[in-house]
């Protein structure tokens, strides 16, 4: 699943530590999800759309493989 | 992640370590395997020991190690880590009963097959009780 939380991240000026502190995650947490390789679940994706005030489907992007 | 509970059974590891080693070395237990057992014990109470008190002490260590367990894909990472682990044990003995067989060594064959049935046991139980939890 692709995600913008590294576009949404950088255009707020959050560095990856202070967001996976704020997200209560590891840095290596926020770098995999960046990258596209681990799917949040579904509290993460929640904890975070709502932490960038924006709906989950503008934060991650679903594609059907 | 360190609590009281968790202290107490590191001090309980260290008597533990220390009886042993004592035992070894009055000649009460007679195998040297007991005091390196009593050893590892004592090394790891007392390295749990510090742990605790440093988690207890230090903020940013507190942080750290609390951040470390409850990430959700280090749960998610430890998850698979012990799936594979089942499955390449399974494999490996499953593997090494064929080759025990044709080997002719019963006995090896017989404790392999033995430890595969457990271990498919305990994934079919852990699968049942999995399935009416979720």
């Amino acid at each position: 699943m692709k995600n913008r939380i590294e576009e949404i991240r950088n255009r707020k000026g959050i560095r990856q530590e202070e967001f996976a502190r704020l997200m209560g995650v590891s840095r290596q947490t926020i770098s995999s999800l960046e990258n596209g390789r681990y799917n949040p679940s579904i509290m993460l994706a929640y904890k975070i759309a709502k932490y960038f005030e924006m709906t989950i489907e503008e934060v991650f992007i679903f594609e059907e493989d | 992640m360190y609590n009281n509970k968790k202290l107490i059974l590191s001090i309980f590891w260290i008597v533990l370590g220390a009886v042993l080693l004592g035992l070894s070395v009055a000649e009460v237990l007679d195998s040297s395997i007991y005091a390196g057992m009593g050893g590892a014990l004592i090394a790891i109470g007392v390295l749990q020991v510090a742990r605790n008190l440093r988690y207890r002490k230090d903020t940013e260590y507190r942080e750290k190690i609390d951040t470390e367990v409850s990430d959700e894909r280090n749960r998610y990472l430890r998850m698979m880590s012990w799936s594979w682990t089942g499955y390449v044990v399974v494999l490996a003995e499953a593997v090494g009963v064929v080759a025990a067989m044709i080997l002719g060594k019963h006995t090896v064959q017989l404790v392999l097959s033995y430890s595969v049935c457990l271990i498919l046991a305990a994934y079919w139980i852990s699968y049942m009780i999995l399935k009416n939890k979720y």
